[in-house]
């Protein structure tokens, strides 16, 4: 079954930058598909597009069968829930507690009193703390997010998006301010959700290695084009140049 | 949603950009020559060199002169090698254009510091004058031994001022939060209707906070009487324009990340504001207010002079009779009070961070 389906979009920022030039594709129900390119291909432009954080300039998106290109506040925030999001630098409020955080991914189903009173069910707490035992974390549920190292903060925002439930999980570079140990046991939690609940996965990523251990599809993108779709394994040499440049050289993380 | 054509979008946004500066371009050259030929005219050609006492004044003359410029700087603009023109980017790389802006640019600024030394009366004799040396030591040498028989009455005027500065503070809080989140262009934003009222409150607050609390303490005084009350209605209304400008440009600062991250949960916006902005802005907003604590003691000084209570307006009084022991011990009051004021105001905004 097709989940999202992207026809020929593109994004042009109000400052001029045209960053997705006409990109198509289809994401198929339990897929985890890698997106690669190098900075400034395009790769979370695409992303937000698809979430709708930004609205394309054209094209279309269907997402669940429903066109989602152009949807507009009540019916956004719909969509919005049944899309989870993972960011490169986290993005979790620092100030507030690991378990508020990750109660904050169930906000668009909350009444804005209740949300703002910080007024929380027992089962609701609950449920956080359960997405919490998913990414392995619930001892740290009351400290404060901003203790806790890189990782850590990573797996906090994974659990945020669980609590979504989503259909569907984008995550834009999510180990690209990790070392390489905690990218790969961060990586090691997007396989679990979508191997065992499954959630179909759309990540950034920059290192090879990573997209042939996860991946079960590839697309590249260079200068907001397609320029490869296809299986991990069939990447060699000569598209890696291609992708990242004549100058590139393939760097290992184990 | 009618099909568009990426690359003319692209085209028709840079033709608007270029033409936008282009215009920009040819008032700022017109406002540049006008500018020159008035100062060198008026300042420095009749008023220094001619030492004209009443230079004549008409409309038609400076129409004329303004008419005649608007031509030269719209000519000079289309050259392309202005002044302007290189201050948008959308001058000709020649050497031209190199030697206008350096030239024209360093003409500009010699004859507007010339003009204003001319007009500021400039003068070494004045401030070293054997009479105004002597009027100067009397009126120090009174300062420093100031009357104590007015030091109870001075106390409880400084205990009024400080109150005045403190309740305008307090109350200034809750209407500056709502006009800065209204007033804060990233939460503002989302359609015409909320650009709107960003734009309408960015004016009048710009508006308010261009007149000094002096002059809204004379209109308050004459609105509901000479007095504390409006004193602090002065304060009150300047402190929420100000403040409003330095919350909402905290707002503004805002690291955009949580903010996003939480809109992507399809939160709505005040559950969006509660989560990502509000506790990204809490120490900012504390740090002001207190800040603008400390400020509103200094202006309750000031705006008692126009009749806004406390301690300014027996300053004026005294100051009126000529009595300098009473006046100086005023000023030694106010100084201590200030000074204390903003050590306190330091050490908790310290604290804070």
């Amino acid at each position: 079954m097709t989940i999202l389906k992207v026809d020929n979009i593109h994004k042009i920022y109000p400052s001029g930058t045209h960053a997705l030039k006409g990109v198509s594709f289809e994401v198929k129900d339990g897929e985890f598909l890698v997106i690669i390119g190098l900075s400034g291909s395009g790769k979370s432009t695409l992303l937000r597009c698809i979430n709708r954080l930004h609205e394309p300039t054209s094209g279309e998106i269907t997402f669940l069968d429903k066109d989602i290109t152009h949807v507009k506040g009540k019916e956004l925030r719909g969509i919005k829930q049944q899309i989870g999001m993972v960011f490169q630098q986290f993005n979790l409020i620092k100030r507030r507690s690991v378990l508020t955080n990750v109660i904050t991914g169930r906000l668009g189903k909350l009444g804005t009193f209740q949300s703002i009173t910080e007024n929380f069910s027992p089962e609701l707490i609950e449920e956080a703390m359960n997405a919490l035992r998913i990414v392995g974390i619930e001892e740290k549920a009351y400290k404060r997010a901003d203790s806790l190292s890189g990782g850590q903060q990573q797996r906090v925002a994974i659990a945020r998006s669980l609590m979504q439930n989503p259909k569907l999980l984008l995550a834009d570079e999510p180990v690209a301010s990790l070392d390489p140990a905690t990218s790969n046991s961060v990586m090691h939690y997007f396989e679990k959700i979508n191997k065992e609940l499954g959630t179909t996965v759309i990540c950034n990523l920059h290192f090879l290695s990573l997209v042939r251990k996860y991946a079960s599809r590839v697309i590249a993108l260079k200068a907001g084009e397609i320029i490869y779709e296809g299986l991990p394994h069939d990447i060699d040499e000569k598209w890696f140049k291609t992708i990242y440049g004549e100058e590139a050289e393939e760097v290992e993380i184990r | 949603m009618a099909h568009v054509n990426p690359h003319d979008v692209m085209a028709k946004r840079k033709d608007k950009e270029i033409l936008k500066s282009r215009v920009k371009a040819a008032l700022l050259d017109f406002f540049f020559v006008f500018y020159s030929v008035l100062v060198v005219d008026r300042v420095i050609w009749n008023k220094f060199i001619l030492q004209v006492k009443n230079i004549p004044f008409s409309w038609t003359e400076i129409g004329i002169i303004a008419l005649v410029s608007l031509v030269v700087g719209v000519l000079w603009s289309l050259t392309g090698t202005s002044l302007s023109s290189k201050l948008f980017g959308i001058s000709k790389k020649n050497s031209v254009t190199k030697y206008t802006f350096e030239i024209f640019g360093w003409f500009l600024f010699n004859i507007t510091f010339i003009a204003g030394w001319i007009i500021t009366k400039i003068s070494i004799v004045d401030l070293f004058s054997e009479e105004g040396l002597n009027a100067a030591q009397r009126i120090f040498s009174a300062l420093f031994t100031p009357e104590m028989a007015i030091f109870d009455e001075a106390l409880f005027a400084i205990i009024e001022t400080v109150y005045i500065a403190l309740i305008a503070t307090l109350v200034s809080i809750p209407i500056t939060l709502i006009v800065s989140f209204a007033s804060a262009r990233n939460l503002m934003n989302e359609n015409k209707f909320t650009l709107f009222i960003y734009a309408t409150l960015r004016l009048i607050s710009n508006f308010v906070r261009s007149i000094e609390p002096l002059i809204w303490a004379i209109i308050f005084s004459v609105w509901i009487g000479i007095g504390p009350y409006a004193g602090m209605l002065a304060l009150l209304i300047h402190s929420i324009a100000s403040n409003a400008k330095l919350y909402s440009e905290a707002i503004e600062s805002i690291e955009e990340g949580p903010v996003e991250a939480i809109s992507a949960t399809g939160a709505n916006k005040i559950q969006i504001i509660w989560y990502a902005v509000v506790p990204q802005i809490i120490l900012p907003f504390l740090s002001f207010t207190i800040y603008r604590w400390d400020i509103n003691v200094r202006m309750a000084t000031i705006i008692g002079l126009v009749g806004g209570g406390g301690i300014g307006t027996m300053l004026i009084q005294y100051q009126g009779l000529a009595q300098w022991h009473e006046v100086g011990l005023i000023v030694i009051m106010i100084a201590l009070v200030v000074w204390i004021m903003d050590y306190i105001s330091t050490k908790i905004r310290q604290a804070i961070y």
